[in-house]
């Protein structure tokens, strides 16, 4: 059967903690104890975080929250994700001025200098996350999902 | 503006609603925003803050410290309701969550989800911790739960789309029937609702209602609390949804509804054939009358005037009814 086929796309697979907390900590020096009250899953390509308890035998539309899209490469966070893991980044986060974050949150793309490494990143705002931006050289492109953004003026 | 044909069915509940008159003259006084404080995201005390430094004007509700009167126009497009620190929701939506009263680690579910305003509430009353099933059997709905949940930073409920009324197994704490009814209480926020309402349209509504209900009896543990709510005033869609129900779960021991309740005894299914009870819905702030027990000249049972009705002109909100239902 191939990945792509309907069957394997319906079924939520358990995955090793291990092995997602190990992308995060690489990434963004989120360390694994923030982890342990939840277990993942993987599904088509997304991976999925949910509270770490026994689920009844059912069949489900989706357990907890898409964390992660393995699409393409590197993976990215979902912006969620970030809004709830990415407070205990230690590593690749930003921290906008009121005029960028406004920037940020309307979806657009700007230059910025900073230390972090290309990819993606947590952007804060006066210690709120705003989500996920894609950082490379110099400039910062707003991954704010197109419902969760401000109308620009 | 309701047509003076849509009061006119209002009036059926002439004999039901204290002061008649005001609460009819309610019904065309649109209804403000208001929202719920997400504590999975934010504290209450900083969120406040950070609405004062963007001008928006708000008031906390008297009987419920997460919730806040907005006067916005446009309350979905705040920044905090795009990070997810405020989820806009009705000031009465906020009482079922209370009246289930969830535990952090319990097993919870949610019948008829989507949106997902009560979900999520339930989630963050659960401190993200334990499980919450958020069933919705609409595909079309499932979305907009999905992304309510998402965005809300909630990471202890997961979705089902079963028809509520066979949902298959389970051995919940506490189950939510916040069921699809003919919504009279929100006309003061959908102007025309009332216009779509009769008494037929009740009565149809009923069979599915009883149906939601029974089942969601049959899927709590004994001890555990089943809470029935809608957002609407009809007796058929509320005290009569609860007395069938009850009556459904007891006739197999007194037998007299025999049309019914059969079908549990034949199958030899004896889980279900716990006893229930009626508890008193009571928050403390929010004043409520108690449930009919009389409609049409028929006697209820006694006991469902521990049901409660909350009614717009009484705590200036829309309409809602709430039954808290224990499993012994």
């Amino acid at each position: 059967m191939s990945p792509g086929s309907s069957r394997v796309r319906n079924v939520f697979e358990p995955l090793e903690r291990s092995l997602i907390t190990k992308l995060w900590q690489e990434r963004f020096a989120v360390p694994e104890q923030e982890f342990s009250g939840y277990r993942f899953f993987r599904k088509a390509k997304s991976i999925w975080a949910a509270s770490d308890v026994d689920l009844p035998a059912l069949s489900y539309e989706s357990i907890g929250m898409r964390i992660m899209n393995c699409k393409d490469r590197p993976w990215k966070p979902t912006t969620s994700a970030l809004q709830v893991f990415g407070r205990f980044a230690s590593k690749n986060t930003m921290d906008l001025t009121s005029d960028e974050a406004k920037i940020f949150l309307e979806g657009g793309t700007q230059s910025i200098e900073s230390g972090c490494e290309a990819g993606y990143v947590v952007v804060f705002y006066r210690g709120d996350i705003l989500g996920c931006g894609l950082y490379s050289h110099g400039k910062l492109v707003s991954q704010m999902p197109k419902e969760r953004r401000l109308e620009r003026e | 503006m309701p047509s003076l044909f849509s009061m006119d069915h209002l009036d059926r509940y002439r004999e039901i609603v204290p002061d008649y008159p005001a609460f009819r003259d309610i019904q065309s006084l649109p209804l403000y925003n208001s929202a719920r404080i997400n504590t999975l995201k934010i504290e209450r005390e900083r969120l406040l803050e950070r609405l004062q430094e963007e001008g928006v004007i708000f008031r906390s509700f008297d009987w419920y410290p997460l919730g806040l009167k907005l006067d916005s126009e446009s309350p979905g497009k705040l920044l905090q309701n795009l990070l997810g620190q405020i989820h806009i929701q009705e000031e009465l939506s906020m009482v079922p969550p209370l009246v289930l009263d969830p535990k952090p680690g319990e097993c919870i579910l949610d019948m008829c989800a989507s949106p997902g305003s009560k979900t999520t509430q339930i989630a963050q009353m659960m401190k993200n911790r334990g499980l919450v099933i958020a069933n919705e059997p609409s595909l079309g709905r499932i979305a907009p739960l999905r992304s309510n949940c998402e965005r809300l930073g909630v990471l202890n409920v997961a979705v089902t789309r079963y028809d509520g009324r066979r949902f298959p197994r389970g051995s919940f704490d506490r189950v939510l029937v916040d069921a699809p009814c003919s919504s009279e209480g929100r006309e003061r926020r959908g102007p025309g609702t009332l216009a779509r309402c009769s008494r037929e349209r009740s009565l149809g509504l009923k069979a599915l209602q009883v149906g939601l209900l029974k089942n969601a009896m049959r899927l709590t543990k004994p001890g555990g609390v089943v809470v029935y709510s809608t957002c609407t005033y009809a007796p058929e869609e509320n005290e009569l949804v609860v007395q069938e129900a009850l009556e459904g779960r007891r006739d197999g021991v007194d037998g007299e509804h025999s049309g019914d309740g059969g079908a549990g005894r034949h199958s030899g299914d004896s889980r279900d054939s716990g006893a229930f009870r009626l508890e008193k819905v009571k928050i403390a702030g929010l004043k409520e009358c108690p449930g009919i027990v009389e409609w049409e000249g028929k006697r209820l049972r006694e006991e469902l005037s521990a049901t409660a009705r909350y009614y717009p002109h009484i705590n200036d909100t829309g309409g809602f009814y709430v039954a808290r239902i224990i499993k012994s």
